[in-house]
């Protein structure tokens, strides 16, 4: 799968192997999450590295480790009305090794919670030592009720951010963690900026709103920000128009919009997705490296029970300047936030985004959910009919149709999608609000930490773990 | 008071006139409308006389859900600006509910089943057909199995903001929110305190 690697004449055959169509996925259940919430579980976001999945369930979030599918830690007593969102914070600074958490709440406000692993580790301080005491702790773990009013007092409840008017639907962390944004009911995104120092288990944390995007017509569902550690994520950049940080937001308008900073500092839109034919519950980014070197597309999903990819539109020549500027950029070592185009000589701040392929129709309702594996780059969308559906790009077929299709300049690389398996009833005969692609580290998995499972969380307040094996 | 209502004179059922499957004797049978019934309906013997679902009656031990038993649950919700429940002011209305698949075609309990109601409020602005909606939704999704998903509708043309309004009852986020507002919740209790 990996395109930095040359490919061998006889491709050595791999366990996730997605590039030939004839596979299919065998999606099994595994022991669910312990213990049950009971209540309608709304998500469940994994830590980018550490074996640890919060789901936000009620007023409260509850932290699973993935070592052993038990409770780790809860956060409660933040929030008056039910946590719809969370998300991890990115590290911040070299000697912090505080974990950082984000909810949202249908109380309009947004709570940043950290939780002290140092103290909690006796004075241990470095990551390592952190996952070390996440594994260590549940280790011997029988009696949850015991460790329950301990665990809680390890998570802090350190600032909230007031704002919206309305529920907060979402809310995403920059790429560098940087930017906060937040959406919601009150059909705004706001985007706030980190102002602490970073530094130091004791730092403040201070945050301040740098812009109010309320451009939609409707409830703001989803914010979700490009990835930023791909090279090809930096198309913008070297277009000389905009900061690296790219927003996209998902509305019950139907559309979807793309956000920049401009060089005045200014957020921006600078495009509507529009095709939707009802509320977009969500977007994904591509965040697997595209062999065609292209800026990451975009998956949408909605009520209409459809999901659609977008792919940014490039001109040759501007696509030709870009490579002198990299080239020159190689020899130098130096790359402007900005660029070096005048003002009066930029294109227009506008881009263009084009629906590029419609996924295969499974889904008879709302589409609650979708996950866009950077790994294996396989998808898996969820919903209110209780589906789980596996989908896999066949890249072959789409790289056949680019010469065709670059010759008119308005068509990306066309891509083919197959399902590759669907599970019925994922939670019985309740709705799934939410799938995510999630690394194992569970004794059952064949390659801890590296091997990827799904995890689903449903109206019934159960958390599951799903096996996903491409055979 | 009288003067705040949105329509201070709707046209009201008696109850003896609401559709209902427990009708005694022929007296109530003898419409024109009962003429077909023999055609309509298969002949077997029912103990409530019509059955309006026509393809069952075999499994008495657990009986399917139909929509004169989705009338039954909402009808009994009181209007939250007059007196009368939504059945007596025909804002639920039976030939307006409908089950897809029909449950008596089910043999997995989990298979979902969509059911689908269309309001219809009293008049062209009811700035609460909103609550009203939700009331409905709540309701159902009180006592329904899980695997039932409710679909409240505004009947099209009958409602000024109908799909505005279609299209919020239809948003889970929002009507999870919308239950989580006090005032709204109080509201929608005092509607449901009618139901059996």
């Amino acid at each position: 799968m990996s395109s930095s690697s040359p490919p061998p004449p006889p491709p050595p055959p791999q366990p996730a192997d997605t590039n030939a169509t004839s596979k299919a996925a065998i999606i099994t259940p595994l022991s669910p999450f312990q213990p049950d919430l009971y209540q309608r579980a709304w998500s469940s976001v994994p830590h980018p590295t550490l074996p640890l999945l919060a789901t936000a369930h009620a007023k409260s979030v509850t932290v699973f480790s993935l070592a052993t599918f038990t409770k780790h830690s809860a956060l409660t007593g933040g929030h008056a009305r039910s946590v719809r969102t969370v998300a991890w914070q990115p590290p911040r600074g070299s000697t912090n090794k505080r974990l950082g958490l984000v909810t949202g709440s249908f109380d309009a406000t947004a709570g940043l919670w950290s939780f002290d692993a140092e103290r909690g580790a006796g004075g241990a301080g470095s990551g390592d030592a952190l996952e070390r005491e996440i594994r260590l702790e549940r280790g011997d773990d029988d009696g949850d009720d015991d460790k329950e009013e301990e665990e809680d007092k390890e998570w802090e409840f350190n600032l909230v951010l007031e704002g919206h008017e309305n529920e907060v639907k979402s809310l995403a962390f920059s790429p560098g963690g940087q930017y906060l944004a937040t959406s919601s009911r009150d059909k705004s995104v706001w985007i706030w900026e980190d102002v602490s120092s970073g530094e130091g288990p004791d730092d403040e944390d201070e945050w301040e709103t740098v812009a109010v995007l309320s451009e939609h017509d409707g409830d703001v569902k989803a914010v979700a920000w490009a990835p930023s550690h791909l090279p090809n994520a930096r198309a913008g950049v070297r277009r000389g128009h905009y900061s690296a940080d790219v927003l996209a937001s998902a509305s019950y308008d139907d559309t979807v919009r793309i956000w920049r900073e401009d060089a005045d500092g200014e957020w921006v839109c600078v495009a509507v997705l529009e095709g939707h034919e009802g509320t977009v519950w969500g977007l994904q980014w591509e965040t697997k490296e595209r062999s065609d070197g292209r800026f990451p597309r975009l998956m949408t999903f909605s009520a209409d029970g459809s999901i659609r990819v977008w792919t940014l539109r490039v001109d040759e020549e501007e696509e030709e300047e870009h490579g002198a500027d990299e080239q020159q950029e190689g020899n130098t070592g130096f790359r402007s936030g900005f660029g070096s185009v005048p003002n009066t000589m930029r294109r227009s701040l506008r881009e263009d985004w084009d629906c590029t392929a419609v996924l295969p129709k499974v889904h008879t309702r709302d589409i609650y959910s979708v996950s866009w594996s950077a790994d294996t780059g396989l998808v898996a969308s969820t919903g209110s009919d209780g589906l789980i559906v596996v989908y896999a790009e066949d890249e072959s077929a789409s790289q056949d149709v680019v010469g065709t299709t670059a010759e008119d300049g308005t068509l990306g690389p066309r891509s083919n999608w197959k399902v590759l398996g669907t599970v019925t009833n994922a939670h019985g005969p309740y709705e799934v609000n939410h799938i995510t692609w999630c690394k194992r580290f569970d004794p059952g998995a064949e390659r801890k930490g590296k091997e990827e499972m799904l995890v689903t969380a449903g109206d019934d307040g159960v958390v599951r773990p799903w096996q996903v094996r491409i055979s | 008071m009288e003067r705040d209502l949105d329509n201070a004179n709707p046209t009201i059922l008696s109850v003896s006139q609401l559709p209902s499957r427990r009708r005694k004797g022929p007296s109530t049978r003898s419409g024109p409308d009962s003429k077909c019934d023999s055609i309509v309906f298969p002949k077997h013997s029912w103990p409530y006389g019509s059955y309006s679902s026509s393809d069952d009656g075999e499994d008495y031990g657990e009986e399917p859900m139909d929509a004169q038993d989705i009338y039954d649950l909402i009808s009994t919700i009181s209007d939250p600006e007059h007196p009368h429940t939504l059945g007596q002011l025909s804002v639920v209305r039976l030939p307006d509910i409908h089950l897809n698949p029909s449950p008596a075609d089910l043999s997995d309990p989990d298979s979902l089943v969509t059911v689908l109601v269309e309001l219809t409020p009293t008049i062209n602005h009811c700035s609460l057909a909103t609550v009203i909606g939700l009331a409905v939704r709540c309701r159902l999704e009180q006592t329904l199995p899980p695997n039932y998903r409710v679909d409240v509708r505004m009947k099209s043309g009958t409602h000024a903001q109908d799909d505005q309004v279609t299209k919020q009852l239809g948003d889970k986020e929002r009507v999870a929110a919308a239950l989580e507002n006090d005032t709204l919740q109080r509201m929608v209790d005092k509607m449901l305190e009618t139901c059996a």
